[in-house]
Formats: C-alpha cells, sequence, structure tokens
C-alpha cells in the first residue's frame, strides 16, 4: 500500500462522513440554523452589555419570557395547521384588561378569574376559528380585523374600569403569585410556559391531534382526502391560541397590574418574528414548541438588549423588521434545497481495497466454462425476480417475486405455479423450519414466517437500537438471507441500515459497514444483533457443526464463517477473503461442501474507484445515477467450497444469454436450482454424480 | 487570475468546465435504430475506412484492401505490408496511409509512389483529395492511430492538419493543436475537420489560412471521419459521449492511476464496441432487467452516423443504441445510390439505400 492510499485510509477510517448526510434526515436538524442564531445573538449582546448574564437580568428577562413564550406558541399552533392568527397581541391585552377588571373591580376569587378570562380568550379564538375554518376566509384578513376589534373592545373596557382598577389593590398572594412567585427557583410564568411546551410538544409530535394538525398544515387537500376534520381542526387550533394569549396576559396582568392603552400593541409582530426565526414555517406543516422556544427566546433577548443599549424604539421596530425579513428568506431556502443538499451528501463513500482479483482463466478454479449452459428454464417470463429459490418434501419449488408473493411451482414438471402467499414485502431469503414452515426474509418488512397453512406470522421486524447510531437502526429494513440452528434460533443478515431495497447497488458505492447480523430466538421471543459494520452481509450457512454459520459480505467479496456457540463462541474468522466477484448466497451441498452464488464480477475500474473514495463522492454528486460505475452484475456464477475455503468448482454460463443474473441456488434430489433478483426464470441444472436422494431438509433436520 | 478563481469555484461545484454535462440526443439525432434495422449486412473483420477507387468501393481492414464485388462480397484487393489508419480517393486510384507513417498511393498514374509529412507523424486519421493536393489529418503528434483512448485520457491537443503536394511531394501544416483531428473533407475553397475530443466540426479557409471557425459544437459523440455525399456530407461518430467520462476526465488522479494500474480494455473510456467482457465497469442504466439490456443503457459504444447538409448542419441520422450490432461507426460513404457504413467496432460494413433513409428520417420527424 502506497503511502497516499494509507492517508487516504485513515482520513476515512477517522472522519464519520456518512454522519452528515444522517444527521440531515432527522427532523430536528430543522433547529440547527436557530439555535446557531441564538448562540450569536447571546454572544453579540453578551459582551456589548456588562452583567448581561447576571442574575437580575436573567431574573427579569425570565419573566417577560414567560408570557411572550405563551404568545409565540399560541401562534405557533395556528401557523403549524397552515394559517396565521395577528390577533394574539390584542387578545392578550383583552386578557389582562379582564382579568384586572374581575380581580380589581368584580373581586372574583382568583381560580374564577383565570378560568373567565381564558374563556374570554377562547370566545375570541372560536369567533377566528368559525371564520376561518368553517367560513374558510383569508386567515390574515381574519385576524387582522380581530385585531382591530379586540383593540377597540379592550379601550372601551379600559375607559370605563381604568379608574376602578387603579384605585384597588386586590389582596391575594395566590393572584401575585402568578406574576412574582418562584417555583424550584424559577419564576412561576417560565415554569407554566415551559410546561406549556412539553404538552404542545407531546401533543404535535406524539398524539393523533397534532399529527392531524400538522397534516393540515402540510396539506390541506390531502388531509381532506384521509378523512381528517380539516375545518374542525382549524378552527380548534385558534381556539387554543386564543386561549393561550390569554393566560399570557393573565401573567402580565399579576406581575404589574397595569391597565395602560399600549399594552399588546406591535406584539403580533415580534411573536410572528420568533415564531418565523425559531423555524416555524410559515407555509403550515413544519413547527414545533421547540422551535418556537428557540425564537423567543432569541427575539426576547434582542428586544430586550436594544432597549438596555439605548437604542431608540423605532430603531428596535426596524431592527425586529429587518430579523423577520431574514428569518423567512431562511425559511424559504432551507425548505426548498435541504432535499437537494442532502442528496447530494448522503452517500458517502469510504476507503474499501480489496485483495487482488484471482484470475478466471489457465489453472485458476474459476476458470470460465459453459457448464451452465444446460440450464433448463423453469417459468421462464413467468416470474419476476425469483431471489432465493427452496423446494419442500415433495419437491415444490417456492420463490418470491418482485410484487410480493411467494409463488410455488408445483411438482414434477413445474408448468403450474400458484401464489402461495402474499406477502407485500419483497420476499429474499427462505429456509424451512423444523416444523416445516417456510421462515422468510422481507425486504422492507423483516423477518416472517409462513405456515403450510398459508398463515403468514410476523417473526420480528425490530432489534435492540445502537447507542450512537445517529439514524435509527431499530428498524428492519433490508434483512436479506437467513439460516435456522439446531435449537431453532433464527440467523439473518441485513444488507444495509443506510438504503431502502431498490437501492442496494448504491451501497457498493459506499463499501462501508453498513450491515449487521441479526438473530431472532422463537424461544424467547427476543431479536438482539450480533454482528455490526458487515460490509453488505448477504448469505448465511449454518455449518454442520452446528455452531457456526458462513455468512457473505457482498461488496467486501468475501465469505467469513461465525461462531455462534462452542469453544470458539463469538470469533470470526475468514474462509475466502479474495473472491473474483460479489459473493450472495450460500446453501449446503450434497457432499458436505457449499454452494455460493457470485452475483457479479469484479471489475478493475470499480476496484481502483473503491481506493478512491474522493472520486466516488464527486461521482454521486455530479453524475445521474444511472450512469454510476456499478459492480457488473450483469454476470454471475456458482461455485462450489469446502469449510476450509478451497473452491471446488466454478459453473459458468459464457454468454450469459441462458441465465443471466444468479443471485441463489439450492441443491436438492441431484439437481441445482438457481434464482436471480433481476431474472425472469428460474434455473435447474441436473448435477452429475450426486447423491440424488439428498434433500437440505434432511440435512438440516434429519429424517422426520 | 479571475479565469483561475472561475475555474476553483467551477470545479467546486461542478459548473462551467466541470460540468460534465452531455447533450441528449435530440432532434436530427433523434434515437433510432436504423444501422440495426440494415438488412444489407457484410462482415469484414476489423474494416475500418472506405474509399472509391474509381466505381469501385474499397475498404481498409488491417493491412489490406478489399473491394466490394457485383455479387456484394468483399474480396481481398492488396496487403500494404502495414497496418492502413486510413484510405482515400484520388481521380485515379487511392491513397493509404500507413502505420509507419507511410502514405502510399495504390493504383493510377503515381502507383507505388510514397510520401511522408515528416518523421515523428504516424498517426493519420482521415484524408481527402483537392486538386492535386491532399489534405491529411494527424491526430495526435504522440501516439498512434489505435491509442486513441489514451490520446483521449491524457486531454492531449498535439493533432494537426497538413497538405502534400503529390507532384513535388512537399508538405506543409496547416494547422496545429487540435484535438485529436479525425475527419478531413474539402468544401469548395476551404477544408472542414472534425475535431473528436473537442466534440466539433471546423472550417479553416485554405486560401487565407486563417485560424479554424467553428461550424457546429458540443455534440454528443466524439465525430470522426467526413465524406461528401450527393446532397451534403457523411459524418462517422466512432463513440457517444458519455457522463462518467466527461466526469473521468475531469479526475486527473483516477485517470492517470486507471492508466497505470487498470488493463487498457477494461478502462472507462468510450470505445468502439463495449460490453463483451464482464470486466469491463457496468453503469447504473447497464444493469440487465429480466435478462434484457435496455436501449438506453448508458454505453461506452454506440453506432452513430449524422447526415449533415451543406452548412454541416445535422439533417438526420443512423444509430444503433446500446443493445445494438452495430457499434463504432468508423466510416460511411455513398456510392451508387446507397450509404455504405463501416462500424468497426462489430467488424460489419451495412448499406442502406439513400432515398429510403432521407425520406424515412424526415418523416419520422
Amino acid at each position: 500500500m502506497t503511502l497516499s492510499d494509507s492517508i487516504v485510509r485513515w482520513r476515512y477510517r477517522l472522519v464519520p462522513d456518512h454522519l452528515l448526510g444522517e444527521i440531515l434526515t432527522k427532523r430536528w436538524v430543522d433547529n440547527a440554523i436557530p439555535l446557531l442564531i441564538l448562540a450569536c445573538v447571546m454572544a453579540v449582546f453578551g459582551s456589548l452589555i456588562p452583567d448581561f448574564f447576571g442574575a437580575a437580568s436573567v431574573s427579569n428577562l425570565m419573566r417577560q419570557w414567560g408570557e411572550f413564550g405563551l404568545i409565540v406558541m399560541a401562534l405557533t399552533i395556528v401557523m403549524v395547521a397552515g394559517g396565521i392568527d395577528l390577533s394574539v397581541g390584542s387578545i392578550f391585552a383583552l386578557g389582562n384588561i379582564v382579568a384586572l377588571t374581575l380581580m380589581h373591580v368584580a373581586e372574583l376569587p382568583v381560580p374564577l378569574v383565570v378560568l373567565f378570562t381564558m374563556a374570554c380568550g377562547a370566545a375570541v379564538g372560536l369567533v377566528n376559528g368559525l371564520l376561518v375554518g368553517f367560513l374558510r376566509l383569508r386567515a390574515f384578513l381574519t385576524t387582522l380585523v380581530t385585531l382591530i376589534i379586540v383593540r377597540a373592545v379592550v379601550d372601551m373596557i379600559l375607559l370605563k374600569y381604568a379608574v376602578a382598577i387603579a384605585a384597588v389593590f386586590p389582596d391575594s398572594d395566590f393572584w401575585f403569585f402568578f406574576g412574582e412567585g418562584y417555583v424550584l427557583g424559577l419564576p412561576f410564568s417560565v415554569v407554566l410556559t415551559i410546561g406549556v411546551a412539553i404538552v404542545l410538544h407531546l401533543v404535535l409530535s406524539r398524539t393523533r391531534a397534532g399529527w392531524h394538525v400538522l397534516a393540515v398544515g402540510g396539506s390541506r387537500r390531502s388531509a381532506h382526502n384521509v378523512g381528517i376534520p380539516v375545518r374542525r381542526v382549524i378552527c380548534a387550533t385558534y381556539v387554543v391560541s386564543g386561549t393561550l394569549a390569554a393566560l399570557a396576559g393573565v401573567l402580565f396582568a399579576s406581575r404589574l397590574g397595569a391597565a395602560g392603552a399600549d399594552i399588546g400593541i406591535g406584539l403580533e409582530i415580534a411573536a410572528l418574528t420568533a415564531a418565523v426565526l425559531g423555524g416555524n414555517s410559515l407555509g403550515g406543516g413544519r413547527g414545533s414548541a421547540a422551535k418556537a422556544v428557540i425564537g423567543s427566546v432569541t427575539v426576547m433577548i434582542m428586544v430586550n438588549s436594544l432597549v438596555r443599549i439605548g437604542i431608540t424604539s423605532g430603531g428596535s421596530s426596524l431592527l425586529l423588521g429587518l430579523v423577520l425579513l431574514g428569518a423567512v428568506m431562511i425559511d424559504v431556502r432551507w425548505l426548498k434545497n435541504r432535499q437537494k443538499f442532502l442528496s447530494k451528501v448522503y452517500v458517502s463513500p469510504t476507503y474499501s481495497a480489496l485483495p487482488a482479483a484471482p484470475a478466471t482463466d489457465g489453472a485458476s478454479p474459476y476458470a470460465l466454462n459453459d457448464r451452465l449452459r444446460p440450464v433448463e428454464a423453469i417459468g421462464l417470463d413467468r416470474i419476476d425476480g425469483p431471489e432465493d429459490v427452496i423446494l419442500d418434501a415433495n419437491d415444490n419449488i417456492y420463490v418470491g417475486n418482485r410484487t410480493g408473493d411467494i409463488v410455488r411451482f408445483l411438482a414434477p414438471d413445474y408448468d403450474q405455479q400458484e401464489v402461495f402467499a402474499h406477502v407485500g414485502g419483497r420476499p429474499l431469503g427462505m429456509a424451512f423450519a423444523r416444523d416445516g414452515s417456510l421462515v422468510v426474509c422481507i425486504g422492507g418488512m423483516g423477518l416472517y414466517r409462513v405456515t403450510m397453512d398459508r398463515e403468514i406470522q410476523k417473526l420480528t421486524d425490530e432489534t435492540n437500537r445502537s447507542w450512537f447510531s445517529v439514524i435509527d437502526d431499530s428498524r428492519l429494513r433490508l434483512a436479506d438471507d437467513l439460516d435456522i440452528a439446531p435449537d431453532g434460533r433464527v440467523f439473518f443478515s441485513e444488507a444495509t441500515v443506510r438504503y431502502e431495497m431498490h437501492e442496494w447497488p448504491v451501497d457498493c458505492l459506499e463499501s462501508r459497514g453498513n450491515g449487521r447480523i441479526i438473530c431472532f430466538d422463537p424461544n424467547t421471543g427476543t431479536t438482539r444483533t450480533v454482528l455490526k459494520n458487515l460490509v453488505f452481509p448477504n448469505g448465511i450457512c449454518m455449518v454442520h457443526d452446528g455452531q457456526s454459520f458462513l455468512f457473505a459480505e457482498t461488496w467486501a467479496c468475501r465469505v467469513s464463517r461465525y461462531w455462534f456457540d462452542g469453544p470458539k463462541k463469538g470469533t470470526v474468522e475468514t474462509v475466502i477473503g479474495d473472491l473474483p466477484g460479489y459473493p450472495d448466497n450460500i446453501n449446503r451441498a450434497s457432499d458436505g461442501t457449499y454452494w455460493l452464488a457470485l452475483v457479479g464480477i469484479r471489475t478493475p475500474a470499480l476496484d481502483l474507484a473503491l481506493k478512491m473514495p474522493g472520486f466516488r463522492r464527486r461521482m454521486a454528486r455530479r453524475v445521474a445515477p444511472d450512469e454510476w460505475l456499478f459492480p457488473n452484475i450483469n454476470t454471475g456464477c456458482v461455485l462450489r467450497f469446502d469449510e476450509s475455503g478451497r473452491v471446488i468448482e466454478t459453473l459458468w454460463d459464457r454468454s450469459g444469454d441462458n441465465h443471466p443474473m444468479i443471485t441463489s441456488m439450492r441443491e436438492h434430489k441431484g439437481h441445482l436450482y438457481i434464482g436471480g433478483i433481476l431474472n425472469n426464470r428460474v434455473g435447474r441444472l441436473k448435477l452429475d454424480g450426486v447423491d440424488e436422494t439428498w434433500t437440505a431438509k434432511r440435512s438440516y433436520w434429519g429424517q422426520s | 487570475m479571475i479565469g483561475g478563481l472561475t475555474r476553483m469555484i467551477d470545479s467546486v461545484f461542478g459548473r462551467g468546465d466541470a460540468a460534465v454535462t452531455v447533450p441528449s440526443l435530440d432532434g436530427a439525432l433523434r434515437p433510432n435504430r436504423a444501422l440495426d434495422e440494415a438488412t444489407d449486412r457484410a462482415s469484414l473483420q476489423t474494416v475500418d475506412c472506405l474509399a472509391m477507387f474509381g466505381d469501385t468501393l474499397v475498404a481498409s481492414a488491417g493491412a489490406e484492401l478489399f473491394e466490394l464485388g457485383s455479387n456484394g462480397t468483399w474480396d481481398r484487393r492488396t496487403d500494404l505490408g502495414s497496418t492502413i489508419t486510413c484510405i482515400a480517393s484520388l481521380p485515379d486510384g487511392i491513397v493509404a496511409a500507413l502505420q509507419n507513417g507511410d502514405i502510399v498511393v495504390h493504383g493510377g498514374v503515381r502507383d507505388g509512389r510514397r510520401y511522408r509529412l515528416d518523421p515523428a507523424s504516424i498517426c493519420m486519421t482521415d484524408m481527402a483529395y483537392g486538386e492535386g493536393t491532399l489534405y491529411v489529418a494527424v491526430g495526435s503528434a504522440t501516439k498512434g492511430a489505435d491509442a486513441w483512448q489514451r490520446d483521449l485520457l491524457e486531454r492531449n491537443a498535439s493533432g494537426s492538419i497538413w497538405r502534400i503536394d503529390l507532384d513535388s511531394g512537399s508538405a506543409s501544416r496547416i494547422a496545429a493543436g487540435l484535438a485529436w483531428p479525425a475527419g478531413v473533407v474539402v468544401d469548395g475553397n476551404g477544408l472542414v475537420f472534425s475535431e473528436a475530443w473537442q466534440h466539433r466540426l471546423a472550417r479553416v479557409d485554405l486560401e487565407r489560412a486563417d485560424t479554424p471557425r467553428v461550424l457546429i459544437a458540443d455534440l454528443p459523440g466524439y465525430p470522426g471521419r467526413l465524406s461528401k455525399g450527393a446532397d451534403g456530407f457523411w459524418l462517422a461518430m466512432f463513440a457517444p459521449r458519455s457522463q462518467l467520462v466527461e466526469f473521468v476526465l475531469r479526475e486527473p488522479a483516477y485517470r492517470s492511476r486507471m492508466m497505470a494500474e487498470v488493463p487498457e480494455a477494461y478502462w472507462v473510456a468510450p470505445r468502439l464496441r463495449s460490453g463483451r467482457s464482464f470486466y469491463e465497469s457496468l453503469q447504473g442504466g447497464g444493469v440487465k432487467h429480466l435478462g434484457i439490456l435496455k436501449p438506453w443503457a448508458p454505453t461506452m459504444s454506440a453506432g452513430l452516423c449524422v447526415q449533415l447538409d451543406r452548412s454541416f448542419q445535422p439533417r438526420s441520422s443512423l444509430q444503433s443504441r446500446a443493445d445494438g450490432a452495430t457499434h463504432g461507426v468508423t466510416c460511411a460513404v455513398e456510392h451508387r445510390e446507397r450509404l455504405f457504413i463501416a462500424a468497426r467496432g462489430d467488424d460489419v460494413i451495412v448499406s442502406v439505400a439513400r432515398e429510403s433513409l432521407v425520406t424515412d428520417r424526415e418523416d419520422g420527424r
């Protein structure tokens, strides 16, 4: 290995490039930019203003934030559902004056005051909701009108009761607790707002009601089409919004007890700025409580700090407007470009140097021949993509197909075929269990069992989640092949956790250890990952000792052996390390050796590219996927090897016409049955000089 | 300075010169299977170039010349002792350029006479005769005619165009610094040549000998030999361009390692015939589904023959697609109202009636 190769190898071993793409697939990455802005704002004002992080300053700021945060959350709820509520500022003012009037003038008990004030806000919200949701008026204009009307009502109440409010000082500690009390060392309003934020987060992310709101905001028509009561949902968001705004008013009333005419004026712009700055989309469908919190803290700090620096109120409004403009711009660009960026960076190849490929001519055990020429085609053009082939005791053939069926070809002539079971996903590897049921790896679904009564049972579709994996790897994406240990444990491979079924060749471009082998124990019903970071693990086959299995790593071009029991438990040994092609399924042969399918042959140009990850990364970005350098999976072969890794024979189809594409083979009563994931037939080859009574079923489960 | 900066930014974002876009086959170049549908096909191993010897059509293959017999068979005519890189018609015979650098006349008053450009020039790719003068395209100053893939991957531009006075034998250079000129044809008082690695046709005025003027640029294939037809010209494009090759051409590290470590037959490079070995690299769209290779599959080789009008704009085309059997068109010549096309990739000469062809394409449009 040259020095530059070593440098490249270490560079890709040390820097986990794939994480960038994985992080970008996460929804929470939407919060990254708002958080960054918040950090900048804190850094700038923290350095400009002396004692910015002092206790008094922080406490004052927090109390104000409690009220402001509630209003931003009120607005967020409406925005998430695709609307906008400009009347939050007025409702806040209304809540303030109503609470003061009830407390100071009517002298009602505190709980009643709170309840009544919130009901007041809810009523205004209901008016908004009815107009926007049911009468389908424009949200912007409607709430603008409500803003004006409510403001007028506030002025009228103010005119009538301002003097009375100022004259009375309520004698209730409970009342002042709202504005001045502490819970666990934090101002009450902050605790309340955090509580509301947690509830809002849980509702939006975990409940049916929240999903309805997000769905309506994401696409009103689609939401309607799937049966969500769109009008009711929209109306409800305005009611909740009004209630929260009024609650903020109560807190404000308790804190200041002031009945001024300018309370809540311009608040809607500040709240809107905060909501958008936090990353809540103006178009709806994308938003969260966390975003509202981040945005409100940022705006709160900015507004207060500007006042403390001594900038006049006009300047402060100007800055707020500019920030709103910038936030809207980022919102639009981010939405538009995130997926584009993600698609460019997700494929992240790594360094992979394969050992020199053995020759396929001369005296090589892999030498070309035409031994697959006599293969007969079963079900030619009547089957689409039989990845694996298996035969039962009555010689019937079972194969999966692309449309999600397990198809059975009936013995003895295999002219007739029937759908044995429709499983929905992509059936890949298959094996018969001791009780005669068919255990199947289904791409996109997981591990399933089909009994001979055609009953489909799920065995498992998830495993333990890795601690340090960014993407959720608990769910099975691409269960590939399996085999069953003598005690009934099912070991199956999951080829890759980073790609979906149909993108499997793209995983080759990465050639990273994205795959794993998982064990399902039917005795305890548990699923656990036993081997990780394998390079596209594919075929699995039990060794005759009952303590270990062979597995193929396709893009690493090797076959290894893993001991799950016995004295060597837990160890992995390479059996064949330098295959000339990409190994797929492994199955037992009648003489105690093993069959291995090579799905494709290594090409020198791709082998070189595997040592140059930068080249492959740029290719993935610049070149259209149909033009990418691919593993050559158009030509394959079948070979037989023994436990020591000695290759005994290789079966080729030189022209590639007779049986293109091989992913699996199964020996049964003197014949070899061949499957291919992109093929249109099942191949059948008469084997010479083998035990013509041998079946895999007997080899695994004895004479039963 | 600004130019360098722009190039750097372009290479980061894959824009400008760093863009790997290839023009799509459209308009007159819309995909078709005309070459594969041609019923008149004659197999001739390593057939390369076609020319007229009086009224007889002659083909070069290896070191030998073949002629088209009256019954449609190709009969061996002579062996010139060295691999022929191209042939051209003279008024009373033909002239052949050999791999050893000689240009030798066959037939006519100058039979057997040999010419030479300069000792170093061995890569004659095409020739054309006009008024006592022979015009010769030299693909590269450093590579032989069969090492064209290496010349492309090295991104050379060392080709030139020469003129030889057939009476005196004196040779002079008309143009130099060209990226593999692969075809020449006389057009009035000018000479039109194809510049393969620049994917364009250009015209140089023979009287004024000014800088060449580009006639058509950004062709979707590598333009090769040109010939004059009854109503315009024929252009043989010997290989298609592909995004992957364009990308590899912009990856110097990979290119140099590939040329050093990978056998030449398996390079990621355009080819006269591809897909014969499983050691050749495969591209995403080339994966066979249900045993079928898609016609649109990205390919390193194809058959492309373009009919040009008198102003060298494409009028129609005959093609063989990824799954076709007439790849690597190296020459196209009109003869007795038929068009003969030599496809070296598949060792075949196909011919189609000229009339049927033009109307077909225009109807199809």
